[in-house]
């Protein structure tokens, strides 16, 4: 299967059960949990349903484009369910069906799996789904988010978009991955994974692994901190100094990826990520509890609409 | 005998963790049966005495005149606990009650007539005043109304109804989690209740799921079936489940697993890798175990055993396939949660994940060889041992220190101690190995064979690679001295610096395996027999230790004293001495251990002898005399007056001369008869003060003379 049938099929799936289709957020990120979509979006008591895809970063795992399984930056299919729904399990089968996987011929497990993000000060409890021996999604009941406690409870499901392709179609390359097909007046022309990202994985490994100048990112770290701060404290605006969270931890992951961090030096400098975002996850729950209070109904509506990102 | 039914309780929820499936099922096995025994008065005992299975046996008739208890049992699957009682009184037994009123005179008139306080005492318990009897109870000063009121046993399901809710909820979960709107906490969401009592429904309610007569079976079954499955009694409950793909029974599962391991592995002419751990698992992550065999490219093979073993077993829960000679062949064998693999895809994508996994341990393998294994030791000064104590480069200087101290004393071969300085020099450096990085539990073995390829000393990759060893109770020591020389001074660091900064285990609180490691020191001392002094070997580690340490040098000595005499004691238990033996060996003193197992060997060969009892009377009347005594004097033999003290005396000599332990303990058991000859005879505390203390002194080198091998007092 092409990787945008099946991301269509997803995101046409989850619209059919009641979920916004969301869009990838425009800043670096390591996964799609770090959308606001979804960081806001599990916090507080409002219903929310929404689905999206995130390119995700991880520059540690950047192999220059050499790898025929890992990359520098891949795709992840992102649902947040919350409340989580009674059954939720089966829904996620559901959806494998959707994309033409036939369980009666195949094996699926869960196994435990929890998951935590010391950056964001979040974690939850769940399972890594594993079709054929094959993981091929990761499945979250969301216990803490920024610090804080989910309640209710929001399901998180996140399907690695590549792995799945490649499982399903038996590839043992990812470059060798068909993303889809251009039709023009001469001709079909398949276009692969590799065509379309080969060439960026082997400048952004080169660029985490040797070019990316440290000194440069140590300042930068220190400025978005300090912005971040200067934003929440002096504004209250939690949304643009969460955006500011986020640039920390790539910038971090960016020196973590140069050798730039002792381990020594990791737990404290994760910490200052994950201040600032437990920070904005506070500053927005107060937020919202006051919006709440202080207004009619129809505001209430409206903030259930825009829900987390607002 | 009253009536009896079962009792069938099962919890259905979403996936829960392997590692959490006993516990849970044990702990309220547990409550129900404290519930059953204290609520219904009713003796119960475990169905099969075969652990915490599910009986392989369950629901063969069991006749129950020979069983006057109730019998319970319990199994696990990944979405199941399920809990049973046989023979369970369908009727709590009446219960006698004597309640105490008012005293009599407040009750009965002069007239001999109830008062209105007597009418209402009756009133209250439901009797005639005629049934009120006046005794004097304990306790009071004089007779009181007393009435005996028998209440009805309640019926079992009624009490089961309002009990069981609580004992769920007061499940201990280690790591629980909320869900969806509620509060309510467990280790992975309750989606069904099946409770059943005989044939009827015990309707209880936990966080709003309320249990009926019905459950489901597995996933895959019910995408063809959408209702759920009905159990009608508790005794159809297995087979019910079995049709609808569920082998409730942990135990008939890995039964099933594991003879299909042994089937498809004979079929390639080959035998499983044993793993007892590994086998566990599978059973307890499927509901319907069904083994497939995959295959994998011969050329993985070049790969070291232990890689392909490790990796095949942690990342995808597979065993592997040895020939006759112990050789790996490139297959594999891994559980399906299903009945069959109808179109192969179950093999298929197991293949392919494992390749794509041994694609790495490849990868690994060959960039970890392109630089020696050398060149890591500078970066591991990057990776933190522990906070006080540095580095794993500081470790390894440490380390270094002490194998030279040692194998000093061990060897005088100039080329042997160097070979095991360098060994102990490259000990950790494959800890910044990509494959380690991978694969921690490979530590020790990677460095092992990668010095190997590097064309290292066979004795010093030899000790690398089994220098973590024994890993645990069951595992071995290394196979070679300089292995065991290397684990030993490597443990000794670990446990004596630890210590040093204030790491001490307490309790059950071990987070750094310390009593293991201490366990792997005595063992490794034990086996080889060196003549390595315990007490000895803390002070040199505590020397190399040095400035590192954050506590006192006399605390943490004190402290690793009594840590590694535990150790001592519990190695003494394992190796099967008598209790006896243990504790009067084990106070003559235990740092030495190849002395000590001289001295354990020797008792156990007399432990039989009834001269030994009479000797530990003896003993302990010496212990008691001398308790008090402070100073005593050298021994004069001349101012001895009675014959039985100076045949105690002669007899003493012959003791103090014997060199070996043997003869030490023969002569000593012709003390027995001497000894009590002499306290029959004998009043060592008399008036006369210079012969006083000529016994005294005669007692004192008694006592020193046992102490040699034993302290006879603790002799029992």
């Amino acid at each position: 299967m092409h990787i945008q049938e099946l991301i269509l099929r997803l995101q046409r799936f989850w619209a059919d059960r009641g979920c916004l289709i969301g869009q990838p957020y425009d800043l670096e990120k390591g996964a799609g949990t770090m959308n606001p979509l979804t960081f806001f979006g599990a916090l507080g008591s409002k219903p929310w349903n929404v689905a999206y895809v995130e390119p995700s970063r991880r520059p540690a795992d950047g192999r220059y484009g050499e790898n025929p399984f890992r990359v520098y930056k891949h795709l992840q299919f992102q649902v947040i369910l919350k409340p989580s729904p009674a059954k939720v399990q089966d829904l996620y089968i559901e959806s494998l069906e959707a994309l033409g996987i036939d369980l009666s011929k195949h094996d699926l497990r869960f196994e435990e799996d929890n998951w935590e993000s010391p950056s964001l000060g979040a974690w939850g409890v769940g399972w890594q789904v594993v079709l054929d021996g094959m993981e091929i999604s990761q499945f979250t009941y969301f216990q803490q988010v920024g610090g804080l406690d989910c309640r209710p409870v929001s399901a998180e499901l996140t399907y690695g978009i590549e792995r799945i392709c490649m499982f399903l179609g038996g590839y043992d390359n990812i470059f060798d991955l068909v993303h889809g097909e251009v039709k023009t007046d001469a001709g079909v022309f398949p276009v692969t994974y590799g065509q379309m990202r080969q060439r960026e994985e082997f400048e952004l490994s080169a660029y985490s692994f040797e070019h990316a100048d440290i000194e440069l990112h140590r300042t930068l770290f220190e400025a978005f901190e300090k912005e971040g701060w200067r934003l929440l404290k002096d504004h209250g605006h939690f949304l643009s100094a969460y955006e500011q969270a986020l640039k920390m931890s790539h910038t971090f992951n960016v020196l973590d990826a140069r050798g730039a961090v002792s381990t020594t030096e990791r737990p404290g400098i994760i910490k200052r990520v994950r201040d600032l975002a437990c920070g904005c996850a506070k500053a927005y729950l107060e937020h919202e509890e006051s919006s709440s209070t202080d207004s009619t109904e129809d505001t209430d509506l409206k903030s259930r609409v825009q829900g987390g990102g607002k | 005998m009253s009536v009896t039914r079962t009792f069938l309780l099962e919890l259905h929820c979403e996936e829960i963790p392997a590692r959490f499936l006993a516990p849970l099922s044990e702990e309220l096995a547990i409550k129900l049966n404290q519930f059953v025994a204290e609520t219904l008065k009713c003796p119960i005992q475990r169905r099969s005495g075969t652990g915490a299975d599910w009986p392989l046996d369950l629901f063969k008739p069991f006749p129950s005149e020979i069983n006057p208890s109730a019998l319970f049992s319990f199994s696990y699957s990944p979405r199941k606990l399920a809990w049973l009682i046989e023979f369970l009184p369908v009727e709590q037994p009446d219960q006698v009650e004597t309640q105490v009123g008012p005293p009599q005179r407040m009750c009965v008139d002069e007239a001999g007539q109830p008062t209105i306080q007597g009418q209402k005492f009756a009133e209250k318990w439901g009797v005639p005043f005629s049934a009120v009897r006046f005794e004097q109870p304990a306790g009071k000063k004089e007779p009181c109304a007393v009435v005996t009121i028998t209440k009805a046993g309640r019926p079992t399901a009624d009490l089961l109804l309002e009990a069981l809710p609580g004992l769920i909820a007061s499940l201990h979960v280690p790591k629980a989690m909320r869900w969806g709107n509620s509060e309510f906490e467990f280790v992975r969401p309750i989606r069904n209740l099946l409770c059943l009592f005989g044939g009827e429904v015990v309707p209880i309610t936990v966080d709003g799921v309320t249990a009926t007569n019905t459950t489901w079976g597995h996933r895959l079954f019910h995408r063809q079936h959408p209702e759920p499955v009905t159990i009608t009694t508790p005794e159809a409950y297995e087979a019910a489940l079995e049709a609808a793909g569920v082998v409730v029974s942990v135990a008939v599962r890995r039964q099933r697993i594991a003879e299909q391991l042994e089937t498809l592995a004979a079929e390639i002419g080959g035998r499983v890798v044993a793993d007892a751990e590994l086998l566990d698992t599978l059973a307890e992550i499927v509901e319907f175990p069904k083994i497939v065999r995959g295959e994998f490219p011969a050329n993985f093979l070049e790969l070291p055993k232990e890689v392909l073993v490790t990796s095949l077993r942690e990342h995808q829960k597979s065993f592997c396939i040895e020939d006759a000679h112990g050789a790996l062949l490139p297959f594999f064998l891994t559980a399906a949660n299903r009945v069959d693999d109808p179109a192969g895809f179950v093999k298929a994508g197991n293949e392919w994940v494992l390749k794509a996994r041994l694609y790495d341990a490849r990868f690994f393998f060959a960039e970890d060889r392109k630089q020696p294994l050398s060149d890591r030791l500078e970066k591991l000064q990057a990776l933190t041992f522990q906070r006080d104590l540095g580095s794993y480069h500081a470790k390894t200087g440490r380390v270094v220190a002490l194998v030279k101290n040692l194998a000093m004393k061990l060897s005088n071969d100039e080329e042997h101690i160097n070979r095991a300085l360098e060994a102990a020099r490259m000990a950790k450096a494959d800890l910044r190995t990509l494959m380690v990085g991978e694969f921690p539990e490979l530590q020790g073995i990677m460095g092992g064979e990668y010095l190997k390829h590097e064309g290292a000393h066979e004795e010093i990759w030899q000790a690398v690679k089994e220098h973590y060893r024994p890993i645990g109770a069951e595992d071995a020591i290394p196979g070679t001295p300089m292995g065991c020389l290397l684990s030993l001074c490597d443990k000794l660091d670990t446990v004596v610096g630890c210590f040093a900064v204030g790491l001490i285990p307490t309790g059950s609180k071990d987070p750094l395996a310390l009593r293991r490691a201490g366990q792997g020191i005595v063992r490794i001392l034990w086996e080889q027999g060196w003549a390595l002094s315990l007490t000895e070997l803390i002070t040199a580690a505590l020397g190399v230790v040095g400035a590192k340490a954050t506590k006192p040098v006399g605390e943490t000595t004190e402290a690793l004293l009594a840590f590694f005499r535990d150790r001592v004691a519990y190695q003494l238990e394992v190796a099967g001495y008598a209790g006896s033996v243990r504790r009067s060996a084990l106070a003559a003193g235990w740092a030495e251990l190849p002395d000590l197992k001289a001295r354990c060997e020797a008792l156990s060969a007399f432990a039989d002898d009834p001269r030994f009892a009479s000797l530990a009377q003896s003993a302990k009347r010496i212990g008691n005399i001398l308790k008090d005594e402070i100073a005593v004097g050298d021994f004069d033999g001349a101012m001895l007056a009675q014959d039985e003290e100076r045949v105690l005396a002669m007899r003493l000599r012959g003791v103090e001369s014997s060199t070996d332990q043997g003869s030490l303990l023969a002569a000593l058991a012709d003390l027995a008869q001497p000894l009590e000859a002499f306290f029959n005879a004998v009043m060592v505390k008399c008036d006369d003060l210079p012969l006083r203390a000529a016994r005294l002194s005669l007692l004192h080198r008694l006592r020193l003379a046992f102490l040699r091998v034993a302290d006879f007092s603790l002799w029992q």
